[in-house]
């Protein structure tokens, strides 16, 4: 039997490839701490002071407050009403379930941008422009799409025959899904809800059509001081997040193998 | 009747606000589009044209913008389908000791903020950036090279972004081509290209059409990456139809050219589902 490996060429290649999709992350560590405002390379000098920069700039640290907040709320909001959504969906509790599962996946289809101006018109009609509560609500619609997709991929791999042994020992319909079902599609919905905070974390096509200047989060803050020119502080902040996002990668990966459900 | 009593119960509070704050949202965008735009006074109440919508087909740099957002979306699909397919290769067929780390590697992009990602590109590309310097510095060029705010700048970032999901597409369609199928050609006496041009390549069309399809919609609504790297001058849909909300308050034509954004990337989805439909029937 002859095995198909990839060639020097392909792997060569492919390696080039990984190394691109790292480039820019490097790039932006190497210039938060940076001593120069322009990096060059190689680096002349190193510095802390644009960190510190973030860390004493209250525009910064009220748009991280926002964004975690946020973020943290849109996520358990998202999970609690599209686990019962789906929960619904996969009992067949409703009648044209496959128009209903549609429905909900929907606002991945429509571009980002289109929800944002369609919100920022509605709100305005209704008089509701500005304030957290409707950032928050609409949060929870770019969100929810990615936990009722992994909240529906992990209920399809339960056998039903478990919830109907535990309601025939006497369990109701809730106990039943806290202490079986829940656990086991619990690492599912932990990749899931890892999406949704990223998702709500890095938003900028529906935040920046309705967030007041109070609600401005990170990534809006970042999009809107660009345009200033090259800021290293924006450098720094960056790094922040890099580096939380290695962790919670690394802490995803342990606890539920995560890459399984990407 | 009381399952479905329980499954309302489930799921109307989900459906509420999906309604409330989605569907109904993006329908009135529809009235909107349809409205006249008089610059200073805002909306003409009570008026109908289909200018906003003829616009976009009949206008000189709306159908500039139109067609660089299409072109734009056919090239960063390409490139993320040439530059992807040897990852996922690598990933399946590899020694399967790399294969966790490499697929970490290409996740984290992924799930790294997209603002900071673009941010990434800025410092590299612009006037003074790390590329030009070091250009500078080797003595290849004289003059910064205008990297960014131009198609070379978007075209990058914008294949940067989307690579991941182009891989992710490709190493799951991979995973199902059996590798006794290609191991068969081969000890028929095929070529290793042969055998990834009749074999391989047939087998994960599907994965190849999904992933285009992801990054073609993904390309041609995206925002932020084109704005950051591509400047207020080289617009595409998304950041026109943000200026028009934002600064020219013209939300009669922004509305119009949501709509028609949403319309493309809605119609491909839909023959895309088709067609992998139709494929599924077949197999």
């Amino acid at each position: 039997m002859i095995e198909q490996r990839p060639g020097l060429s392909i792997t060569t290649i492919a390696l080039l490839v990984v190394i691109f999709l790292q480039i820019p992350v490097i790039i932006v560590v190497l210039a938060s701490f940076s001593e120069t405002s322009y990096l060059t390379i190689p680096p002349q000098g190193w510095t802390l002071k644009w960190f510190e920069a973030v860390f004493t700039s209250s525009n910064y640290l009220a748009a991280i407050k926002n964004s975690l907040i946020l973020a943290v709320g849109a996520t358990v909001i998202s999970l609690v009403l599209g686990v019962a959504a789906s929960y619904a969906l996969f009992r067949k509790m409703l009648p044209g379930s496959e128009a209903l599962t549609s429905l909900l996946m929907s606002p991945l289809i429509i571009p980002s941008v289109v929800i944002g101006v369609a919100l920022l018109q509605y709100f305005t009609l209704v008089g509701l422009r500005g304030g957290f509560l409707v950032l928050l609500i609409a949060h929870v619609v770019i969100t929810v799409p990615y936990i009722v997709r992994s909240a529906l991929a992990s209920l399809s791999g339960i056998d039903l025959s478990v919830e109907e042994a535990a309601r025939c020992l006497g369990a109701n319909g809730f106990t039943t899904f806290r202490l079986m079902t829940l656990p086991l599609i619990k690492p599912g919905l932990v990749a899931g809800a890892l999406f949704s905070f990223v998702t709500s974390m890095e938003n900028v096509p529906v935040t920046i059509f309705l967030a007041g200047p109070r609600e401005t989060t990170l990534p809006i803050l970042i999009f809107t001081s660009v345009e200033m020119g090259v800021d290293p502080s924006v450098a720094a902040v960056s790094t922040i997040l890099i580096i939380a996002t290695v962790a919670v990668l690394f802490v995803a990966e342990r606890w539920t193998g995560f890459h399984r459900f990407v | 009747m009381s399952q479905m009593r329980t499954g309302l119960l489930l799921f109307s509070p989900l459906l509420l606000v999906l309604v409330g704050a989605f569907v109904i949202p993006l329908i009135l965008l529809a009235p909107t589009s349809f409205q006249e735009y008089q610059p200073g006074a805002g909306i003409a109440a009570g008026s109908f044209t289909l200018e906003n919508y003829i616009r976009i087909v009949a206008d000189d740099y709306y159908r500039e913008v139109v067609v660089r957002t299409l072109g734009l979306g056919v090239a960063v699909t390409l490139a993320c389908l040439l530059l992807g397919y040897p990852v996922a290769y690598l990933i399946v067929r590899g020694n399967p000791r790399w294969r966790l780390a490499l697929t970490l590697l290409v996740i984290f992009p992924l799930m790294l903020n997209l603002v900071v990602r673009s941010f990434g590109w800025i410092v590299l590309l612009t006037n003074r950036g790390v590329v030009n310097n070091l250009l500078i510095d080797l003595g290849v060029i004289e003059t910064p090279l205008k990297l960014m705010f131009n198609l070379t700048g978007v075209m990058i970032g914008l294949t940067h972004i989307y690579l991941p999901f182009m891989v992710l597409m490709l190493v799951a369609a991979l995973q199902n081509v059996p590798r006794d199928v290609e191991s068969a050609a081969a000890t028929l006496g095929s070529s290793r290209l042969h055998v990834f041009r009749a074999v391989t390549l047939p087998l994960t069309a599907p994965g190849i059409i999904a992933g285009s399809i992801l990054v073609f919609v993904l390309t041609i609504s995206a925002l932020v990456t084109p704005r950051m790297l591509g400047g207020p001058t080289y617009q595409v849909m998304a950041t026109l139809i943000y200026d028009e909300y934002m600064q020219l308050l013209d939300w009669p034509s922004g509305s119009a050219l949501s709509f028609s954004l949403a319309l493309v990337t809605i119609l491909i989805i839909w023959m895309s589902s088709r067609m992998t439909k139709r494929w599924a029937g077949l197999a």
